[in-house]
């Protein structure tokens, strides 16, 4: 298996990728493509000892792709750029997944470009996992397409629910729609049409609906995959990560606001350790871009080494489950017979 | 030759039917898909058609199917 990675993407980019991809060639059963500025990236294999691992290829990319350029257009205009060729490499079969650090948007966009959807996928959507004490949530769609229609919905229904079987090891993944309440009339039209077609598929025995869902239920064990828009999905990700970093803020206040607070805190300060893990974005990997036609994933913009390793790990997982062919297969059930616009 | 293998792409890439296209159907108003599903047909078409990489500017000013259709005749060899 080979893993193609942007060595260019990120904010701690090209060492950290590099570095990464060392340490992944060293321990992961995967051979690794760096693809960046090469003169950059070799310069970056002799800092980290990785001169002359077998398991590593440089190829060479002249441009970056930064946060400056238009998502939409970034990737077709920067063709020689580390991000457009990993992904030009990765619909050559030349590799069998890229990982990239770099802009989101432009990620999202040069893959629909160069790697194409699946056939019959309206919308490729961003799935991150969320952490919930269990095997956490898949919040479906979380920012990659902020207009919807409630075909859209469905799909990434389907889309969430092959993920959640396949990478996170549930038989019959229990699909929940982010709602302003749980009874089966609330919403606007596009979560009431989107309800009407969940409902259908599931009463079909194709998905696992378990109706709507209200934000405050993310970690309640409750379902699986939270399907949404990706406006709404992107708000209820970046508040939870803005509540999770305001919690430890108030906490860490708490412990430091006397001598006994400070003994207690030693107490469970391995316990607190673990608990932050379980919220570190590097432990995580990244977020797939699920409905792409072959494994892409997006690693988080400050991804350090470690981040980048569990990100080729998770691209490895990726390839071996075969997300992208589950969904193939069972396309015909996921269109309408015409695309409703909103 | 060029407008009809278009539109066989557009039918197949977004979901459409032939006869709700023509030459003068807008990409982004008539079709309703956005600028990333613009640049992924062009990108298809560069391919089929072995055209070089579209100028931005050039791409801007794609607007309708018989805009691009007329683009890829001029600028192809097939």
């Amino acid at each position: 298996m080979k893993i193609i990675l942007d060595a260019m993407g990120g904010d701690n980019a090209p060492q950290a990728v590099v570095s990464g991809a060392v340490k992944a060639a060293r321990e992961l059963d995967a051979d690794v493509v760096l693809v960046g500025i090469e003169d950059q990236v070799r310069a970056c294999l002799a800092a980290c000892g990785g001169e002359g691992e077998k398991r590593i290829e440089v190829v060479n990319a002249t441009q970056v792709v930064t946060m400056e350029d238009e998502p939409g257009m970034a990737c077709y205009n920067k063709r020689d750029s580390s991000m457009t060729v990993a992904l030009k490499m990765l619909k050559e079969g030349r590799g069998d997944a890229v990982v990239s650090a770099g802009s989101t948007g432009a990620l999202l966009a040069g893959a629909t470009q160069f790697v194409k959807r699946i056939k019959g996928i309206r919308r490729a959507a961003l799935g991150p996992v969320i952490p919930n004490g269990d095997k956490g949530v898949l919040l479906i769609d979380c920012g990659a397409n902020v207009d919807s229609t409630p075909e859209y919905i469905l799909q990434f229904a389907y889309m969430g629910a092959f993920y959640a079987q396949r990478m996170m090891g549930i038989e019959a993944p229990r699909v929940a729609q982010l709602n302003v309440g749980t009874e089966d009339t609330k919403g606007g039209t596009l979560q009431k049409e989107a309800f009407a077609l969940l409902k259908a598929a599931s009463d079909a025995g194709r998905i696992n609906f378990v109706g709507n869902a209200e934000g405050s239920e993310l970690f309640t064990g409750r379902f699986d995959v939270l399907v949404t828009d990706g406006l709404a999905g992107n708000v209820m990700l970046k508040t939870v990560e803005g509540a999770a970093k305001f919690m430890f803020k108030q906490l860490k206040g708490v412990m430091y606001k006397s001598t006994p607070n400070k003994l207690a805190a030693l107490v469970i300060k391995k316990d607190l350790a673990g608990m932050k893990a379980l919220l570190d974005p590097s432990e995580v990997g990244g977020t797939a871009l699920i409905g792409i036609s072959k494994p892409v994933i997006k690693a988080h913009g400050s991804s350090d080494e470690r981040a980048i390793f569990n990100a080729v790990r998770q691209a490895i997982a990726c390839v071996q489950a075969d997300v992208a062919g589950a969904i193939e297969a069972n396309i015909d059930h996921m269109k309408l017979e015409k695309a409703k616009e909103i | 030759m060029v407008y009809d293998k278009i539109v066989e792409m557009i039918c197949e890439q977004f979901g459409m039917e032939p006869d709700e296209l023509n030459e003068n159907t807008t990409f982004i108003d008539d079709m309703g898909i956005d600028s990333v599903d613009v640049v992924e047909l062009v990108v298809e078409l560069e391919n089929e058609f072995g055209l070089d990489e579209i100028p931005e500017e050039e791409l801007k000013k794609i607007r309708t199917i018989g805009d691009l259709a007329a683009y890829v005749s001029a600028h192809s060899d097939m």
